[in-house]
């Protein structure tokens, strides 16, 4: 079988299970799981070997002939499309099931294996214009499965807050691909780094494609969509849709020539993201919102990456570009894998209490074991420490910025401040994810939902282990991945085709196996020795107080509280407090909110603005005669002074 | 030579950040002495021979701005009876850092700036520019008036260093007087400040703008 | 070529003289104090017993709580072994090994902070949230200094970077990570390891309700970080590396003496800062790494 035949395999078979959607949940979930595991075929084929597949065909749509292309930076990308839809299709047969949303489940199967299916199309389409086609459906289709549930009012708003962004996103890839045609004379894609009047092309998408990956100040829809999604939706909306953008971002970097400030501002975007994001991402008391601004700060380490590797290859650099880039290439699966495992036990605890407000839930680890410990080993990765796989491609990260550093390179100015950023960040995410899992399973219940909780079945289990066993493969084995890595970070930079690893991962994989060894090693000698020296169980020490309530648990705003005075100046966190009074004091309250900055302070106002400008010229549009022609008269006045006085 | 002078400046210079961080009048007021006295004795750092006219102004230095403007200055607390918690517009973690800005910016500043050549190794103009700087953060940023004169005393160290640069063409004599217009400034800003806190019950800036009229 | 003597010679430092620190700490406390003050040793004692203790768990606890300090632990005895240790040099050393560190003590962190919350107290919580909101300000300040010795010995790999330079710079580096180091190992001015009062406290809050092994395993955690601490200090400012190994061994040792008599003295001279002044106390730690770096960074350029 060649490629060519795999993918065309691929394509039909998902298809075929977009139309069985509504009326065949078993054939649909055959069919999704072979659809993908076709694409990831095909995906492993093209990383493993260097071949890239490139099919013409004759058959023509909108006047363009298709031609698709998977080279390596695609395939790098639809191996996660494949895993996280093939994952999440296996959870929503528990998680969304026929007989509790009838309405909705057929419907949810559907746009499902479409969004894969798109999402598939446009890392493969070497066309602008089918590329844009396929954009669009690919936005449609997630738009589709974010309002699943729309008779819920927020999540009617959230999907058309996301509808709203990502139509601004393309109307900037409409410009972009559009001017890219207008200047080579053909829709072709294709690296083109002999055209240098096309550099300032970047800014162009840059932002379209920002906006889909969730920069900030770009991620106004992102936090609402992924939080009122179901939640294997948000799960390939954050692990694997966001990261779309960042294709767009990564493919025209490689293939266009690049202004002087690319570097740059990419750079400095990823700094702002990974700090404010995480910085965000403490402040949330929404499990599935925390999940989603944590989105934001993973792009913007991502980015951070690229920056550096934007600048390595403007500065004709072979190491610390090459490592760098390597680290966001790597980050893209391991955010991929972990956040979509993050999500899907998030889904869990939703699906077992009906809150995600992390004050109403604590103490699920007894009901609900398996989802404590997966989110658990989830937010040990994302907060990229050792011995997990978020580690090791925020250490390749880490590494270009030393090397750039210790190097004493031109662009230090620039190298200096990220690495100090993504220091901070790291310190943000870790408080972030120890908030998390600790108010979510640890402790006491604070309410009956929780304390009434129950574990997920194995259909919604068996996802989230495939999930974190390919975490731990990507942890402890991160040589083994180079091979598939440098064939992405070659096609990108020819310059950087060369087979040595760039930094010592064997070493690093041998450590994290020892580390991960150790540590069990020493819990379980340490429980032995415990239980050895007798074990008993007792009341947690509470001061002498004599009427203890699960109320008094620090609670998810408390443990943030600290921090978010220090960056009020950016999350504006607004409360509202009611003072007990009198020697008698009846109530007292205390409501926290944090909002989201950009969008409620910059963005809402500004639109405010406009609206009423809008309302007061509709005013002006009645259908009286007399007023048009007077705004045919004063436009031609106008065009006449301008001939007159332009000629001047 | 030009490292001890260098290292006096940075001391200097990270006296200013120390005045920007502290939270305290009294401790200000140390601060901004400390940078006098720090300051004072770099004339006879600078100056191969010793002078008895380079000495005179060192000695005036240090014990203007080291001793009787302080001792002025707490006096003035203490007859006000002010509080001794400084009162901050903005906050001490802002303005450290802001601060700290200004500090690197002057340094990139004045590397820039087309010198003589026997000032291009030395901190002069960078550390004037920051003493300024943090001079007036301070009379932004804080509200109460003694705590504004104690920015005041910065700004005209940085202004003294800027001075310095000038030490082998301007006879002492200028610095010598501008000392003089500062101890009687801050003698009468003393006196004016014990008024106030009379007619008015407080020293807070902010509340004298109902003066106008 | 010694590898097979050097590396239990390290781990034996690590292991067996790390809980001779606090116990110098509380000898010199007690001598400024003008008391007799509890033997040197009293951490190995303190140790022994709690080995030999039964366990008192919380009702809410999961078996995370037995997990985090024993998971702690080896991060810190990782973290620790990456450190070269003057003569006897690094167990491993390789490209990028200082990042590992940084995050090993990151994941002792997360462990500490899981295993407060396993309870339930809203004091323990009161203390992880202490814990991880301070550790921001002073993973930039280590960040910042790390850069700084990696910008000035043009190496990313701990056996070379700990190169110290002569000058001003290394003075400020000393001075921001003493501050790092009593900020991590939660010492006075940042936290007293002697208060009762739960409200105040920091560290100590979060180990309340340990007890028995998994108690033993925190204390001798902390005694390595703080061993660790005092090691990367004084081969960031003494060039251990570059003397003989006598000499080198002398020095590093005297080094770590004169960093524990000073933490004590400053735990003796000071009181505890309010806690609203941390952040700044730590802002500052920061711009003195960071002017260390400016002053690096100017260096090589030069």
């Amino acid at each position: 079988m060649t490629m060519g035949q795999l993918m065309a395999l691929a394509i039909l078979v998902l298809v075929a299970a977009t139309l069985s959607g509504p009326r065949l949940p078993r054939v649909w979930l055959a069919l999704t799981l072979a659809g993908t595991a076709a694409l990831l075929g095909a995906a492993l084929w093209a990383l493993g070997g260097s071949a890239v597949w490139d099919w013409r065909s004759g058959f023509a749509v909108g006047g363009e002939r298709l031609h698709f292309r998977l080279d390596a930076v695609s395939a790098w990308f639809l191996t996660l499309v494949a895993i996280v839809g093939g994952a999440g299709a296996v959870y929503t047969r528990e998680y969304w099931p026929d007989h509790e949303r009838p309405e909705s489940a057929g419907r949810g199967r559907a746009w499902w294996s479409a969004l894969v299916l798109c999402m598939g199309l446009v890392l493969q389409c070497a066309n602008g214009l089918h590329f844009l086609m396929a954009w669009e459906a690919f936005a449609l289709s997630a738009f589709f499965l974010i309002t699943l549930e729309r008779d819920r009012r927020e999540t009617r708003a959230a999907g058309w807050l996301y509808l709203a962004a990502s139509h601004a996103g393309t109307l900037g890839l409409f410009a972009f691909f559009s001017l890219l045609a207008a200047r080579t004379g053909s829709w072709d894609l294709g690296p083109m780094k002999d055209h240098p009047e096309l550099a300032p092309l970047f800014w162009v998408a840059l932002f379209g494609f920002g906006v889909k990956a969730g920069l900030f100040p770009l991620h106004i829809w992102l936090p609402s969509a992924h939080a009122n999604a179901p939640s294997q939706v948000s799960a390939i909306m954050s692990g694997v849709a966001i990261k779309m953008g960042l294709y767009g971002l990564v493919r025209f970097s490689g293939w266009l020539p690049l202004p002087a400030g690319a570097g740059w501002a990419v750079l400095a975007l990823g700094a702002v993201s990974a700090v404010l994001g995480a910085a965000f991402t403490l402040a949330q008391s929404d499990l599935k919102r925390l999940l989603a601004y944590c989105s934001v700060e993973n792009m913007g380490v991502i980015l951070i990456g690229l920056g550096v590797g934007l600048l390595g290859a403007a500065n004709g650099d072979t190491t610390w570009g090459r490592v760098a880039m390597a680290g966001a290439l790597l980050h893209v699966w391991n955010h991929g894998l972990f956040k979509s495992l993050l999500f899907l036990a998030a889904g869990s605890v939703l699906h077992a209490t009906g809150t995600r407000e992390m004050s109403r839930l604590g103490g699920l680890w007894r009901a609900m074991p398996w989802t404590a410990g997966l989110f658990g080993f989830g937010a040990v990765a994302i907060s990229a420490l050792p011995p997990l796989n978020g580690f090791v491609s925020e250490w390749l990260v880490y590494l270009g910025l030393f090397d750039a550093a210790a190097g004493h390179v031109p662009v230090a100015v620039a190298i200096v401040p990220a690495a100090i950023a993504l220091g901070v960040t790291g310190a943000l995410a870790l408080a972030a994810f120890v908030k998390a899992a600790a108010m979510v399973f640890l402790g006491a219940a604070r309410t009956q939902n929780a304390a009434h909780a129950h574990e997920c079945g194995w259909w919604m289990r068996a996802p989230m282990l495939t999930l974190a066993a390919a975490c731990v493969g990507l942890a402890l084995a991160p040589v083994v991945v180079w091979p598939f890595l440098r064939q992405p970070l070659g096609a990108w930079n020819p310059a950087w085709r060369g087979g040595e690893p760039p930094a010592p991962l064997a070493a690093l994989g041998a450590l994290q196996a020892a580390l991960a060894a150790l540590v069990a090693a020493a819990a379980g000698a340490l429980w032995l020795r415990a239980r050895a020296n007798g074990l008993r169980r007792a009341l947690t020490w509470d001061c002498g107080y004599a009427a203890p309530t699960t109320r008094m648990q620090y609670t998810s705003g408390s443990f943030a509280a600290l921090a978010v005075g220090w960056f009020a100046w950016a999350l504006r966190p607004e409360r509202w407090l009611r003072w007990p009074r009198g020697p008698f004091p009846s109530r007292a309250d205390h409501v926290e909110r944090i909002p989201e900055t950009v969008l409620e302070r910059a963005i809402g106002p500004v639109s405010e603005v406009v609206m009423a400008a809008s309302a007061w010229m509709r005013r002006r549009q009645q259908g009286r005669l007399p007023d048009y022609i007077f705004y045919l008269v004063a436009g031609l006045a106008a065009v006449g002074a301008l001939v007159v006085f332009g000629g001047m | 030579m030009n490292d001890l002078l260098n290292l006096l400046i940075g001391l200097a210079m990270g006296l200013n950040l120390v005045a920007l961080g502290t939270s305290r009048l009294p401790s200000l007021i140390r601060i901004a002495a400390l940078q006098g006295m720090v300051l004072g004795i770099m004339p006879l750092v600078m100056e191969h021979e010793l002078r008895v006219m380079l000495l005179a102004v060192a000695v005036a230095t240090v014990s203007m701005k080291g001793l009787v403007i302080p001792a002025l200055l707490r006096r003035a607390m203490r007859t006000a009876n002010i509080d001794r918690d400084l009162d901050p517009l903005i906050g001490f973690l802002p303005s450290l850092l802001l601060g700290a800005a200004g500090m690197i910016g002057a340094v990139v500043l004045a590397r820039r700036l087309p010198l003589r050549p026997e000032h291009h190794e030395s901190l002069l103009v960078a550390g004037a520019l920051a003493s300024v700087l943090a001079g007036l953060l301070l009379l932004i940023g804080r509200s109460k008036a003694i705590s504004q004169v104690c920015g005041y005393l910065i700004l005209e160290n940085g202004i003294y260093l800027f001075g310095l640069l000038l030490i082998h063409s301007t006879p002492l004599l200028v610095e010598g007087g501008i000392l003089l217009d500062l101890t009687v400034a801050v003698f009468v800003i003393g006196i004016i400040v014990d008024r106030i806190q009379r007619a008015f019950d407080s020293l807070d800036t902010r509340k004298l703008t109902v003066l106008r009229e | 070529m010694n590898s097979i003597i050097a590396f239990p010679a390290r781990l034996a430092v690590w292991l067996l003289l790390a809980p001779l620190l606090p116990g110098i700490i509380n000898k010199v406390k007690a001598w400024v104090a003008g008391r007799r003050g509890p033997p040197v040793l009293q951490l190995y004692y303190d140790l022994a017993r709690l080995w030999r203790k039964g366990v008192v768990v919380s009702t809410l606890a999961s078996p995370g709580f037995i997990a985090g300090p024993a998971v702690a632990w080896v991060a810190v005895l990782a973290a620790a072994l990456l450190l070269p240790l003057g003569p006897l040099g690094a167990s491993l050393s390789f490209r990028g090994d200082v990042i590992l560190l940084l995050y090993l003590l990151a994941l002792a962190r997360f462990c500490t902070a899981w295993a407060a919350l396993e309870t339930g107290s809203a004091f323990e919580g009161m203390g992880a949230a202490r814990e991880v909101s301070f550790a921001v300000l002073a993973e930039a300040a280590v960040v910042t200094a790390v850069l700084t010795l990696s910008l000035q010995s043009r190496s990313v790999s701990l056996s070379a970077m700990l190169v110290p330079a002569a000058g001003s710079g290394t003075l400020l580096l000393a001075v921001g990570l003493f501050t790092v180091l009593l900020a991590e190992n939660c010492r006075v001015p940042f936290d007293d390891p002697n208060t009762h009062l739960e409200l105040t406290m920091i560290h100590e809050v979060m180990v309340l309700d340990h007890s028995g092994p998994p108690l033993a395993a925190v204390l001798h955690g902390a005694a390595m970080k703080l061993l660790l601490f005092s090691v990367l200090l004084v081969q960031a400012v003494l060039p251990v590396g570059k003397l003989p190994p006598a000499a080198g061994a002398g020095a590093l040792v005297a080094g770590v003496l004169v960093v524990t008599v000073a933490v004590g003295l400053v735990e003796s001279l000071m009181a505890r800062v309010a806690f609203r002044r941390v952040p700044l106390l730590l802002t500052t730690a920061f711009l003195l790494c960071v002017f260390a770096l400016l002053i690096a960074w100017k260096g090589g350029a030069a």
